[in-house]
């Protein structure tokens, strides 16, 4: 009998624990969707209720803030990113899940050491450059940086997904006289499609959520939607109201495709360290 | 085509890459470490001083060592509280269930948002006026109750270390969580048979096991935090004063608002030999896998 009694007791405390532990993680999240929705005056205020309005969501997109401007930009940028590093990095996990290549270990482990580079040593070097060859404040500029955070990640989290595809069927193809290049279009490129699309996605929201590059290299023209939040400080101190409004415009489709590839997450980010 | 040219054609767009985007910057920072290298006198570039700058950081800038101290300190706390928190949320929301893995998927959102982004909702939620972090602390510890968090440079240091641990503990939980998941239940069943409590089968069952895991926690959440620069520069931008400026933010600084970059590159090359050591012992975790 007590210990049943002594069971609930534990219960109810790991329960409380993990309500306290989620109200944690979630309010400074809500706090922020709430004062999106805020007028100027409700945001200055610790108000729970308050008449919501859809206002700050159009102003963040008029003069003289543009949000729309980064939001392109942000878009285009981790597109294009994404785009130019999933086929290269699809290539180089192939060859290096069904190959023995001298030298591999080394070019798998320098890999991934770029990884761990901190930005600020990467950037100074290209600031240099794209002011000589005037790739300054361009979207081209920042897509090649960017390749150096991804392409990392992208080759260890491909080269997972492949090493997982058996060995059987490709090999059947082969002794049925297909080429390894049509071996890897029509056998491997099908079965590996959900991973790179995982891999692609999880780039996708590195590459968005990029800031050091782009305070450094872009000013105007190719500012992105993190720098972007930069802009909504007036004379008065921060425009919160605006602030949350665009903190929800980056944050929400990250939110949107990091629940799509929540299985993988933990694998992608650790490289496979942890499985 | 034979596969002994194939399989060094399909790797060689990917060694270029990252060869031409990591490694040539890396030896560029270093060649660029030994010049003058002033921003705006394009000539210093090629203007070499040997080890001048390091032994200017070294000897005659005590901001560099503020930075050196601020990141150590801040390294070491939000690695701890991280792994601490991280492995007391895990073992909460490992046995799974329904509502358990729900929790386990909100986890998610956290990790997805910009760093940026948190270091500007941090800033908002402990605003003195209408900050609700503010006002929360202020009701639970009311010596707290007057104070302006990010002007006093102790607090303004808690709130990034705050920030840090309140973007990392949801990822590092979800990775632990998957390290329970692969301690054998047999083992940790026969220790409760055996009459083991709850304390020492964590002890001296389930830990053990985990460490691998724990281990590889340790060293990437190290890695991050030396690396920090996003939450701060929205957070504090290193201030009040210089008491939350990162070793990042300090060569930022110096390379991109005082146009030092010789300098700059220094200091970057100095923070690049503890990464060396880190990457080396996280490879061999990695590779032990294979």
């Amino acid at each position: 009998m007590l210990g049943r009694r002594r069971k609930q007791v534990i219960d109810a405390v790991q329960l409380a624990l993990i309500l306290i532990a989620i109200l944690i993680m979630l309010v400074p999240i809500a706090w922020i969707f709430m004062a999106a929705f805020k007028n100027h005056i409700d945001v200055f205020q610790l108000k729970l209720f308050f008449t919501p309005t859809l206002e700050n969501f159009g102003t963040v997109f008029e003069p003289p803030f543009f949000l729309g401007h980064k939001l392109m930009n942000s878009t285009i940028v981790a597109f294009v990113t994404v785009v130019l590093a999933i086929p290269i990095a699809t290539m180089a996990a192939y060859s290096f899940s069904r190959f023995r290549l001298t030298g591999e270990t080394a070019m798998l482990v320098v890999i991934l050491a770029t990884q761990f580079v901190p930005a600020v040593v990467i950037i100074l070097p290209f600031f240099v450059m794209f002011r000589d060859i005037g790739l300054l404040d361009t979207r081209i500029g920042l897509i090649l940086v960017n390749l150096a955070i991804v392409m990392p990640f992208a080759i260890w989290m491909i080269k997972g997904f492949i090493d997982g595809i058996p060995l059987d069927t490709e090999e059947a193809a082969m002794v049925d006289g297909s080429s390894r290049l049509q071996v890897i279009r029509n056998i491997v490129l099908p079965m590996a499609a959900p991973g790179l699309l995982t891999a692609g996605i999880f780039c996708f929201i590195i590459a968005w959520n990029e800031f050091l590059f782009a305070l450094i290299l872009t000013n105007k023209d190719a500012v992105t939607l993190p720098i972007g939040l930069a802009l909504f400080k007036a004379e008065e101190g921060d425009l919160w109201n605006l602030l949350s409004a665009a903190g929800i415009i980056i944050m929400l489709p990250m939110f949107v495709l990091a629940l799509i590839i929540r299985k993988y997450f933990v694998q992608g980010m650790t490289m496979g360290a942890v499985r | 085509m034979r596969d002994s040219t194939l399989k060094y054609l399909l790797v060689l767009p990917a060694i270029v890459v990252v060869f031409a985007t990591a490694i040539w910057p890396l030896i560029e920072s270093l060649r660029l470490s030994f010049t003058v290298g002033r921003l705006s006198r394009p000539g210093s570039l090629e203007q070499y001083l040997g080890f001048e700058n390091y032994i200017w950081a070294f000897l005659y800038e005590p901001a560099f060592w503020n930075s050196v101290w601020v990141t150590a300190i801040y390294t070491v706390l939000t690695v701890g509280l991280t792994t601490v928190l991280s492995l007391g949320l895990a073992l909460l929301l490992a046995p799974g269930g329904r509502f358990r893995s729900g929790v386990q998927t909100l986890l998610i959102l956290p990790f997805a948002m910009s760093p940026a982004l948190i270091g500007v909702s941090f800033r908002f939620m402990f605003n003195p006026e209408f900050g609700l972090f503010d006002a929360v602390f202020g009701a639970l510890i009311p010596p707290l109750a007057d104070v302006s968090w990010l002007v006093d440079p102790v607090l303004a240091f808690a709130v990034c270390v705050m920030a840090d641990v309140w973007g990392w503990i949801p990822f590092l939980t979800l990775v632990l969580i998957g390290g329970l998941a692969s301690v054998p239940q047999d083992t940790i069943e026969a220790a409760q048979v055996d009459g083991a409590s709850g304390w020492r089968v964590f002890r001296d069952v389930t830990l053990p096991q985990l460490a691998p895991v724990l281990a590889v926690v340790v060293i990437l959440k190290s890695i991050f935090s030396l690396k920090t620069f996003d939450q701060i520069f929205m957070l504090t931008n290193g201030g009040p004063g210089t008491a939350t400026q990162t070793l990042s933010h300090y060569i930022y600084f110096n390379g991109m608002k005082y146009g030092q970059i010789g300098y700059a590159a220094s200091v970057a090359w100095l923070m690049v030999i503890p990464m060396i050591f880190l990457t080396y012992a996280y490879a061999k975790f990695v590779f032990r896998k294979e």
